[in-house]
C-alpha cells in the first residue's frame, strides 16, 4: 500500500505569540517549528497502517520554505516514514491554504497512492481547507474528520468513522482516498536516537513548484490577511465574594444574566 | 454586491441544524436588508419539505430544494459538484456553510471546484467602506485573531458555531422552489455510511454545538460526582466536558476531552469546575465568550483567563448553582 501523509511545520504550541511589525502575521523571529497536533496524528496513523499491511510505504510531503520544511520532513523520516517530498515554497508566496493545496496536489500527481492522510486542520491557521482541496484537484473522494481508520484486506476497502455532531458515522470506502485525521493519540511515538541519525542520510526529493498561478505573490488569490492581532488580554476574573454557597450562586447568576448576558 | 448569496442548510432527522440557522443569520447580515442582495437557502436530500418551510420564515428571500436521495448522506464530492453547478447557473457570489463537521469538510473542496476563495472558522463578518468583505477568524486556538479581506469575485465562507444569532421567524414566508438535480459530471469512487453510533453523552447537545459547557476536572474526585455536573448542564440546556486528567482516569470517555489533544470548543458560557487551567486545557476553550471558574485554590491559573471566579468547595457551590439556575429559569 502506498501511503502519503501531508505535514505542515507549525509554531511550537508553547510559542508566545507576537504580531509582526506590519501587524499582518505572526512574528516568526525565534519561533521553533514542529510537527504537532493533527499532523502528528496523521503520521502516527500512516505508520500504524504500514505496520499492519505488509509491503506498505509511507511518504511524507510538505510545502513550505527552507529550512523549517526540510526539518519537519526529517522528523517524519525519523519516526519511520520511508521517503519524503519537499515542495519548496517561493520566498514571497503567501502561506494561503488554497495555494498550498494546489502545490501539494501537483506533487501528489506524480507519485502513486492508495491513501493520502492529512490533519483535520493545521494548528496555526486552523483552516481545514488543504485536504479536501487536494482531493478535488486529484479527483478522489475525501472524508473527515476521521477516527478509527483500518484496512480491511478481505474486502479491499478502508473502514473508519467520521466524528460528527452527536456521534460517530461508520463508513467503508475503497482506495484511492483522502482523509483528514481528527484522532489524537495521547502518546504518539517518539523518534529513537539511532533513527534520527539514520533519517539524516535519507535523500529528500525536492521539487520546485513550477506553476504558481498568475498573480501569486505576497497576496494570495482573492484573500489576504489584513490584520493579525492578539485578542484583548483577559484581565483576570472578577472574584465573587460570598458568605454562603447560595449567595455565591445568586451573585454569579445575576452577573451572567445582567452583565455578561450569556445565561440562556 | 451583485448576485445572490447561498446558504447551505444541513439537516439532522429532517430538521435544520442550529449552525445552519446561524448561517442564515450571517447571510442576512452580509446581504443587507431583504430586497437588496437575495439570500437563497439551499436544501438537498429526499425529505426536505418541512425543513424548507421552517427556513422560509427565517431570513431567506428564497428557498431552493433539490429532492434527490443521492444527497441523503453527506459526500463532499457529490455536494460540491451540485453546488458548483447551481452557483454557476444562478451567478452566486458567496456560499455560506455551517460550522458543523460536514460543513467544514465541504469548504475546501467546493472552493477548489468552483474556483473561489475560501475562509473558514469565521466569528464575525462585515463589509468595509470600499465594499470588500472582512472576516474575523480566531487562529492558534483562539490565542490570536486574523482579519481576512476578501477581494475575490466568488467566495466560500465557513462559519464558527455559536458566532451568529439564528434569525427569529420573520412573519413572512419566502417562496420554496424545487430545482432539478444539476449535471454532476464524473464522480470519483465513493465510500458509504455503514452505521451510526450515538455518543455516550447523548442526553445534551454535542460539545461543538453547545451554547453552554459545564466542564469537570480532577477536583471532582471520582466519576460518580459527575452526576452533579450533568444536573447543572441539564438546568442550563448545556453539555458536559472534561479535562484530560478526567478522561485519562477513565471517568469520562475521551470524546469529551477539551484541550490540545482533545476538542476545541467556543460556547457562549464555559464553566470550569475543579480544573486547574493548564495551558493544554486552555487552548481548547479560551475562545469561549464567558468563562466561569470554580476552584478551591485561589492561585489556580484558570482564574487568570476566567471572567468570573468563585473560590470555594465545588461540592457546595455546584448544587447551590444548579438550584439557583433552576429557580431563575423556572425549570
Ligand atoms: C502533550 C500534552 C497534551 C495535553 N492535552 C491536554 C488536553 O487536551 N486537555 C487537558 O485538559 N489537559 C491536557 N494535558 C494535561 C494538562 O497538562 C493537565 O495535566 C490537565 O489539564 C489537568 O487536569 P485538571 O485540571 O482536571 O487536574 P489538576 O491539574 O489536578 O487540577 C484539579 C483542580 O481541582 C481543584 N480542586 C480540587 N478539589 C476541589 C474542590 N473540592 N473544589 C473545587 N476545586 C477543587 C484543585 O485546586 C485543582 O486546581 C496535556 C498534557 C500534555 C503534556
Ligand atoms: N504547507 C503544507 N504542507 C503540507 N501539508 C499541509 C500544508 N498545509 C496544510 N497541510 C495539511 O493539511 C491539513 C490542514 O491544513 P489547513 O487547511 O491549513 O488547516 C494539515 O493538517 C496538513 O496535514
Amino acid at each position: 500500500m502506498e501511503l502519503l501523509v501531508l505535514i505542515k511545520p507549525v509554531p511550537d504550541p508553547e510559542t508566545r505569540l507576537r504580531p509582526n511589525a506590519a501587524g499582518t502575521d505572526l512574528d516568526t523571529d525565534g519561533v521553533k517549528w514542529v510537527l504537532t497536533g493533527y499532523d502528528e496524528s496523521a503520521v502516527e496513523q500512516a505508520l500504524l497502517l504500514k505496520e499492519a499491511i505488509p509491503g506498505s510505504k509511507v511518504r511524507a510531503i510538505a510545502f513550505g520554505p527552507a529550512p523549517r520544511t526540510e526539518e519537519i520532513l526529517r522528523s517524519a523520516l525519523a519516526l519511520g516514514c520511508d521517503a519524503a517530498t519537499w515542495v519548496e515554497q517561493p520566498k514571497d508566496a503567501a502561506g494561503d491554504p488554497m495555494l498550498a493545496a494546489e502545490a501539494l496536489a501537483a506533487a501528489c500527481q506524480n507519485v502513486p497512492f492508495d491513501l493520502i492522510l492529512s490533519g483535520k486542520q493545521a494548528l496555526d491557521d486552523e483552516a481545514g481547507l488543504v485536504g479536501p482541496a487536494v482531493a478535488e484537484r486529484l479527483g478522489v473522494a475525501d472524508y473527515g474528520p476521521v477516527v478509527d481508520l483500518r484496512w480491511d484486506a478481505a474486502a479491499n476497502q478502508f473502514t473508519f468513522a467520521r466524528a460528527i455532531e452527536g456521534g460517530l458515522e461508520r463508513m467503508v470506502a475503497p482506495p484511492p482516498l483522502v482523509v483528514g485525521l481528527q484522532q489524537a493519540w495521547n502518546d504518539p511515538r517518539t523518534a529513537k536516537l539511532q533513527n534520527v541519525l539514520k533519517a539524516r542520510r535519507i535523500a529528500i526529493d525536492k521539487v520546485t513548484w513550477a506553476n504558481p498561478p498568475p498573480g501569486v505573490g505576497p497576496a494570495a488569490p482573492g484573500t489576504h490577511v489584513a490584520a493579525f492581532r492578539l485578542p484583548p488580554p483577559r484581565t483576570g476574573a472578577k472574584m465573587i465574594e460570598y458568605k454562603t454557597p447560595e449567595e455565591a450562586a445568586q451573585k454569579l447568576v445575576r452577573l451572567l444574566r445582567e452583565e455578561a448576558k450569556t445565561l440562556p | 454586491m451583485t448576485g445572490p448569496v447561498f446558504v447551505i442548510v444541513e439537516l439532522r432527522n429532517g430538521a435544520p441544524v442550529r449552525s445552519s440557522l446561524e448561517a442564515l443569520g450571517a447571510g442576512r447580515r452580509l446581504a443587507g436588508p431583504p430586497g437588496t442582495t437575495p439570500v437563497i437557502a439551499l436544501l438537498l436530500g429526499s425529505a426536505v419539505e418541512s425543513a424548507a418551510a421552517h427556513v422560509a420564515e427565517r431570513g431567506a428571500d428564497q428557498v431552493l430544494t433539490i429532492v434527490d436521495p443521492r444527497f441523503d448522506s453527506f459526500q463532499a464530492a457529490v455536494w460540491s459538484a451540485a453546488i458548483t453547478a447551481l452557483a454557476q447557473e444562478l451567478g452566486v457570489i458567496a456560499v455560506l456553510l455551517a460550522g458543523t463537521a460536514h460543513g467544514r469538510q465541504l469548504v475546501g473542496r467546493l472552493a477548489a471546484r468552483w474556483g473561489a476563495a475560501a475562509v473558514t472558522g469565521i466569528a464575525d463578518i462585515s463589509i468595509s467602506n470600499d465594499g470588500a468583505m472582512l472576516a474575523v477568524r480566531p487562529v492558534f486556538s483562539g490565542r490570536a485573531l486574523q482579519e481576512v479581506r476578501v477581494d475575490a469575485p466568488r467566495v466560500v465562507l465557513g462559519l464558527r458555531p455559536n458566532a451568529f444569532p439564528p434569525p427569529e421567524p420573520s412573519g413572512s414566508k419566502a417562496p420554496v422552489l424545487a430545482h432539478a438535480t444539476p449535471e454532476l459530471g464524473k464522480l470519483p469512487a465513493l465510500g458509504h455510511v455503514s452505521g451510526f453510533e450515538t455518543a455516550q453523552s447523548a442526553s445534551g447537545p454535542d460539545l461543538s454545538e453547545a451554547t453552554v459547557i459545564v466542564s469537570g476536572g480532577r477536583g471532582l474526585k471520582g466519576p460518580e460526582n459527575f452526576r452533579m455536573l450533568d444536573e447543572l448542564a441539564a438546568s442550563l440546556g448545556g453539555a458536559v466536558g472534561a479535562s484530560r486528567a478526567v478522561t485519562d482516569s477513565g471517568w469520562k470517555p475521551a470524546a469529551l476531552q477539551i484541550g490540545q489533544t482533545g476538542r476545541t470548543v467556543s460556547p457562549q458560557l464555559y464553566i470550569a469546575i475543579g480544573i486547574s487551567g493548564a495551558i493544554q486545557h486552555l487552548v481548547g476553550m479560551i475562545s469561549s465568550r464567558t468563562i466561569v471558574a470554580i476552584n478551591s485554590d485561589p492561585g489556580a491559573p484558570i482564574f487568570k483567563v476566567a471572567d468570573y471566579g468563585i473560590v470555594g468547595d465545588l461540592f457546595q457551590i455546584v448544587p447551590a448553582l444548579t438550584s439557583e439556575v433552576r429557580r431563575v429559569r423556572g425549570s
